[in-house]
């Protein structure tokens, strides 16, 4: 009996051993494999700064109206945010081969299944941020042109258009990440549909007026005295 | 043909122009007979289309009567007056035509030049009046003045004027024209410069031109033209497209030439041929109280865009204004000023897109004008003037606060 016992410890150490002496070499190329990343990715950081530096992004950026979101979500300029973002993503890479290293049973195929997922995060994420920029400049320069027109409400009408661009923009990432695909379309379907019918309503019986002074100024031979403005120059 | 050197040259851009260019030709050729009979001439057409119509537009204006002198039957030109067509398959804009002009001035090394609007009421003695500076008395940039109403021109009379004269120290009245004349050498100085594809040049060269002139130490002068010809009044739409040429272009040029003015302080004078300036006073169609109303909304429902663009004390005292009953509203200089370096140093910063930001200044105009209008119903010729130097003054007054705000390290808020 005590020899049984005896052997079964000395089984189990035996064991532990060998899967310490296994394991052990694994988690220091998982270290190693990490550091390197690490190193990697600040060098990457680093290089993309310069870059991003040369070719001012931060101004372009800033001219699109893409700075200000950045700066309301409290995200710091776009050249640092996409330096940092590369950083982040070159490591978490290398840690994600790195853990694959260890052989744990399982892991590997969740890490393989989020490899395949990251393309699709990525494109959602730039959709999101052009869609964000294009939603800016063009509520701006329709509220610019509004104010200008002497439209009234002009507001108005620029947040409709930065809210259908937003939505469009939504959509289509959930839809690039796969996110209950024909329900996001079905629903932008019947949002946009009914917005866009509200708004042709709402213009057909509110806007009579506008809509009839609006052509007269655009088709009409002669110009309302309302227009006329001494000559600038 | 082979022109050889000229002494004078004109160009003229006959783009849209098609029932007009004949007479503004039969001018120039008038001019050349009556004030320049021994020297050597020549005119440079710039357009697109048919080319065979221009050709025969060329013809017609050389043998047009218009092109007699009636007073003086018996002058003709000593020399003969060449001709010098320009084709583009489309018309080309402002710059690209006044490049192609430099071009043919520096090939036939030119002493004197003048670039014209294919006008209906151009006279002969207004060409020899941008031309005469230039030749005679060795002046390199030649701006024009102009007798007008005295409601017409008043971007010109309480921006782009005083606002050049502060800032570059030259005292041009006239800063954006279709009509000015120069020296051979300015068009070789500027021909050679490497400017020549900025959308702000190929649509408003000729701000640039003068300023390249004072940059080098050039002289300038002023010259009176007579009247001028366009309606008193502009359709309202059409504000934003000449803000956009106009005062885009001046902050553009105030951008690019940094060095001329941001550290260091420099005048001169500006020599004024015949009249500074006259004044008529008919009456017009105006409606001071839309552009009230336009300045009023602007201000509202621009204020995330202002938020951005103009300094947070400017911006609290334009909420006082536009909260003033219409009766009691006016645009102080000193606020006025204060607004106009704001959106110089924002553009300068390009805080927003740029094209943006000149837009939202469009009601601001509207506001000062609104201002102006209210306040010079009843005035006279001398108290315009005397109101138009206090705000040079202001201009220059201030100008320490624009380079404050151009060198400063703008943290755009949200």
């Amino acid at each position: 009996m005590r020899e049984t016992i005896l052997q079964a410890l000395e089984q189990v150490y035996s064991n532990l051993v060998h899967m310490v002496a296994e394991f052990l070499p694994r988690f220091l190329v998982m270290l190693i494999i990490i550091a390197i990343g690490l190193l990697v990715a600040f060098i990457f950081k680093q290089m993309l700064r310069a870059l991003l530096g040369l070719t001012k992004i931060d101004r372009v950026s800033e001219e699109a109206g893409a700075s200000r979101f950045l700066r309301m979500a409290h995200l710091p300029a776009m050249s640092e945010l996409l330096s940092r973002s590369i950083f982040w993503v070159t490591w978490l890479c290398f840690v994600l081969v790195g853990l694959s290293v260890l052989g744990v049973a399982g892991l590997q195929e969740q890490i393989s299944r989020l490899f395949r997922f990251l393309p699709e995060i990525f494109v959602a994420i730039v959709i999101l941020f052009l869609g964000a920029v294009i939603a800016n400049f063009l509520s701006r320069t329709a509220l610019l042109a509004a104010v200008n027109a002497g439209v009234r409400s002009a507001r108005i009408l620029s947040w409709s258009i930065r809210f259908v661009i937003w939505i469009l923009a939504i959509t289509m990432a959930l839809e690039e990440l796969g996110v209950a695909r024909q329900t996001v379309v079905a629903a932008f379907s019947i949002v946009f549909g009914a917005a866009m019918l509200g708004l042709a309503i709402a213009f057909g019986l509110g806007g009579q007026d506008l809509a009839r002074r609006s052509l007269e100024r655009h088709l009409g031979d002669t110009k309302t005295e309302n227009d006329k403005e001494p000559q600038p120059l | 043909m082979n022109v050889g050197e000229v002494d004078l040259l004109v160009g003229v851009s006959s783009r849209d122009a098609a029932d007009t260019i004949t007479h503004a030709l039969g001018a120039i050729e008038q001019s050349f007979q009556q004030y320049f009979v021994r020297q050597r001439v020549v005119i440079v057409v710039v357009g697109s289309g048919d080319k065979d119509k221009r050709d025969g537009i060329l013809e017609a204006a050389s043998s047009a009567p218009s092109t007699r002198n009636p007073r003086q039957p018996g002058i003709t030109s000593l020399r003969t007056i060449h001709r010098v067509t320009a084709d583009f398959s489309s018309p080309p804009p402002p710059g690209v035509a006044l490049r192609t002009v430099l071009a043919a001035a520096d090939l036939l090394r030119a002493r004197a030049c003048a670039v014209l609007p294919p006008a209906a009421n151009l006279s002969p003695s207004a060409v020899a009046n941008l031309l005469k500076p230039a030749y005679h008395e060795n002046f390199d940039f030649v701006a024009p003045l102009y007798k007008r109403h005295k409601f017409q021109g008043l971007l010109a009379r309480n921006l782009l004027y005083p606002m050049s004269r502060a800032v570059f120290g030259c005292s041009i009245r006239e800063l954006y024209s279709d009509e000015w004349g120069f020296s051979g050498r300015l068009a070789s100085l500027c021909l050679n410069q490497d400017v020549w594809q900025e959308e702000a040049i190929r649509a408003r060269p000729e701000a640039w031109m003068a300023i390249s002139a004072i940059a080098s130490d050039l002289r300038c002068c002023q010259t009176y033209l007579g009247e001028k010809s366009q309606p008193p009044t502009v359709a309202g739409s059409d504000i934003v497209e000449v803000l956009r040429q106009t005062v885009g272009n001046l902050f553009w040029c105030l951008e690019g030439n940094q060095s001329l003015w941001l550290d260091s302080q420099r005048s001169q004078e500006v020599p004024t041929f015949g009249p500074a300036h006259e004044l008529t006073s008919e009456t017009t169609e105006l409606d001071p109280h839309r552009m009230f109303e336009m300045f009023r909304s602007g201000v509202t429902e621009l204020e995330p865009i202002l938020t951005v663009v103009l300094d947070p004390d400017t911006l609290v005292e334009i909420k006082n204004i536009v909260a003033l009953p219409e009766g009691q509203f006016r645009f102080r200089p000193d606020l006025w000023v204060r607004t106009v370096y704001d959106f110089a140093s924002s553009y300068h910063h390009a805080v927003i897109n740029r094209a943006h930001l000149v837009q939202a200044f469009a009601p601001f105009y509207r506001g000062m004008t609104n201002s102006f209008l209210i306040e010079h119903s009843d005035s006279s010729p001398a108290e315009m003037e005397a109101a138009s130097e206090m705000l040079c003054a202001e201009f220059e007054l201030q100008k320490p606060y624009l380079r404050e705000r151009w060198k400063a390290n703008v943290e755009v808020k949200s």
